[in-house]
């Protein structure tokens, strides 16, 4: 590629002002500017293409409300009520707390679409939970709730998982049935490595429920429960689309937490506006950002090229998928996650499909790998909010996370190259693919 | 002038949240209508739409703050004090001027956009569209507000590492 095209320039300008910190929206839009300038189109494209692109994603609107519903159903008496269920369940286990941990994100799982929300809600409780009478060291708790938020994403509903379902066209209900499996995968393989560490390390345990206080503990619970299980019904009964069913569990969890629990009052409902508006701005700049730059790739032909490039080399799909993810894991270290999709995603997708990977299939072990990127140092986000929120090193906190990071990479080599474990679920739905 | 300021801010906060607020109770009525009543409705998705896009590009111009943003600042961080005002200084430079640079021929895409109307609420284009002038010219007096304090030898805030990022 010649070094001084007006492309080559534009991504050079893009790198270089990201990494001199003007915020990655504005820097791909001012890159793609500088292309269209020197390129000698009409500069007015950029403007075009973001507020197009913008108006016509009709899918896009799942994610502020995903993260609207996340926001009512992160109040402290739900997440208390959530958490004695989970400790009725598997509190009575060798490192109890720590196993509650992993089931309280399986369950928030299907309640929020972030890691970051799952780690803003319960992150603080599990934590001083964890810590108390020195039961667990504090690097432990917060490696542990770094590694379990890990699986909101995954489970559905999942913000990467729409993002992704905008740049591959893929149906998101699909997208989201595949993310089930690979969610409890990661969930099974980290109680797994908890059970192990626990044996050696002498965890604590808790004293158990007794059974006849379990159906009084779960009816407790049942109210918040009781949401994955709507949002899914609706998707998949057909009744509405993956969109509107995000607006009717946002107002589920609405009623459930300002009628039920009365957990939320005026004042917080105003606030829980407020927060989700502040970060569906913060990831609507980056879509917008990226539109315009994606605007430029298709102009350039760049994943044509790259998919031609690539075919010479006559790839397996299971070499691609291979080295694809340690591309992603590499590049999950330092980019910003949902940089990564907006950008580098679709460009390896022409060549996936080329070669006969299921885009259902790439998508979710894309975003996997994307989210093990969030608990991987240096750049792991994850890790800084859990510094943050338990105030331990975070030299302390990759030690102990680092074993963690082994059994999630090796569900993530099972689940690349065990496709049937994705697309089980999807299939059984109807997904041809 | 700073009072003003943070009064301003805090009405577009809650112009934000207004928007947010509007989406979902125009979702939440197109559901009810279409399933309850058997009557689909086209204007609440419209609706939806435009909060969307309004909100994305009100919120980047008057809402965030600058260490909402996402960005990446491993490079930033590592620097000294003198390396991260001549990063910022180039930075803030390179933005205001090309979207100085692309801000006649946007004027006249959106001015253009006159002619067509949204389907159902009939909302011309233009005035839909002018969002991005209004996002555009206030990024550009952001930077240059920027630019005038980093030229003083003054340092941009501290960028806090947990909001940097959109949070997956």
């Amino acid at each position: 590629m010649n070094p001084t095209s007006p492309f080559s320039l534009a991504t050079l300008a893009i790198v270089v002002l990201s990494l001199f910190g003007l915020p990655i929206g504005h820097a791909m839009i001012a890159g793609s500017v500088l292309y269209l300038w020197m390129a000698g189109l009409d500069m007015g494209t950029a403007a075009e293409q973001l507020l197009n692109g913008m108006y016509t994603s009709y899918v896009l609107l799942a994610i502020p409300l995903f993260i609207l519903a996340a926001e009512f159903m992160n109040s402290g008496s739900i997440m208390d009520r959530l958490l004695r269920f989970c400790n009725a369940l598997v509190g009575r286990w060798r490192g109890g707390l720590a196993h509650v941990n992993v089931v309280q994100s399986i369950i928030f799982a299907g309640m929020s679409g972030s890691a970051l929300a799952d780690a803003a809600g319960s992150g603080k409780i599990m934590q001083i939970l964890m810590t108390k009478d020195g039961k667990y060291t504090p690097a432990f708790a917060a490696a542990l709730t770094a590694a379990s938020s890990v699986i909101g994403p995954i489970i559905p509903p999942s913000i990467p998982l729409v993002i992704y379902a905008l740049v591959s066209d893929t149906s998101i209900g699909y997208l989201f049935l595949g993310g089930v499996v690979p969610g409890l995968l990661l969930g099974f393989a980290q109680m797994a490595l908890i059970a192990y560490t626990a044996r050696r390390r002498n965890f604590p345990v808790e004293p158990p429920v007794p059974v006849r206080e379990l159906p009084r503990v779960a009816w407790q619970a049942f109210p918040a429960l009781m949401m994955p299980v709507i949002l899914l019904g609706l998707m998949y009964s057909g009744v509405t689309t993956p969109t509107e069913a995000a607006a009717a569990a946002a107002f589920y969890a609405l009623l459930v937490s300002a009628l039920v629990y009365r957990s939320i009052g005026w004042r917080d409902f105003h606030q829980s506006l407020m927060n989700s508006a502040r970060m569906t701005i913060s990831i609507g700049m980056l879509i917008a950002g990226a539109i315009v730059f994606n605007y430029v790739i298709t102009v350039e032909n760049i994943p044509k090229t790259i998919s031609a490039v690539l075919k010479a080399y006559e790839l397996s799909p299971f070499t691609f998928l291979l080295l694809a993810n340690l591309l992603l894991l590499v590049l999950g270290c330092f980019l910003e996650g949902t940089t990564i999709l907006l950008i580098i995603v679709p460009v390896m997708l022409p060549t996936a499909q080329a070669l006969g990977v299921d885009p259902v299939h790439f998508g979710v072990v894309a975003v996997v790998n994307i989210m093990i990127g969030l608990i991987t140092p240096p750049y792991g986000l994850l890790l800084f909010m859990m510094v943050k929120i338990a105030d331990v090193p975070l030299k302390d906190i990759v030690r102990d996370i680092l074993p963690f990071l082994g059994v999630m990479i090796a569900a993530l080599a099972l689940i690349t190259f065990v496709p049937e474990l994705v697309l089980f679920l999807p299939r059984l739905f109807g997904y041809q693919g | 002038m700073r009072a003003v300021g943070a009064w301003l801010r805090r009405r577009a906060e809650n112009v934000a949240a207004a928007m947010i607020g509007v989406m979902f109770v125009a979702f939440i009525i197109q559901i009810v209508f279409r399933y309850l009543f058997n009557f689909p409705i086209g204007w609440s998705s419209e609706l939806t739409v435009i909060m969307w896009l309004w909100l994305v590009l009100w919120g980047a111009a008057f809402v965030v703050r600058e260490s909402d943003e996402i960005r990446f600042d491993l490079l930033s961080g590592a620097m000294g004090k003198r390396a991260r005002i001549a990063m910022g200084i180039i930075t803030a430079v390179a933005l205001v001027v090309l979207y100085a640079a692309s801000f006649p021929a946007t004027w006249k895409y959106v001015t253009f956009m006159k002619v067509e109307r949204t389907a159902y609420l009939g909302i011309r284009f233009d005035w839909l569209f002018s969002i991005y002038l209004a996002f555009a010219a206030a990024v550009i007096v952001r930077y240059l507000w920027i630019l005038s304090h980093l030229l003083r030898g003054e340092e941009p805030e501290q960028v806090d590492l947990t909001k940097s990022s959109s949070g997956l």
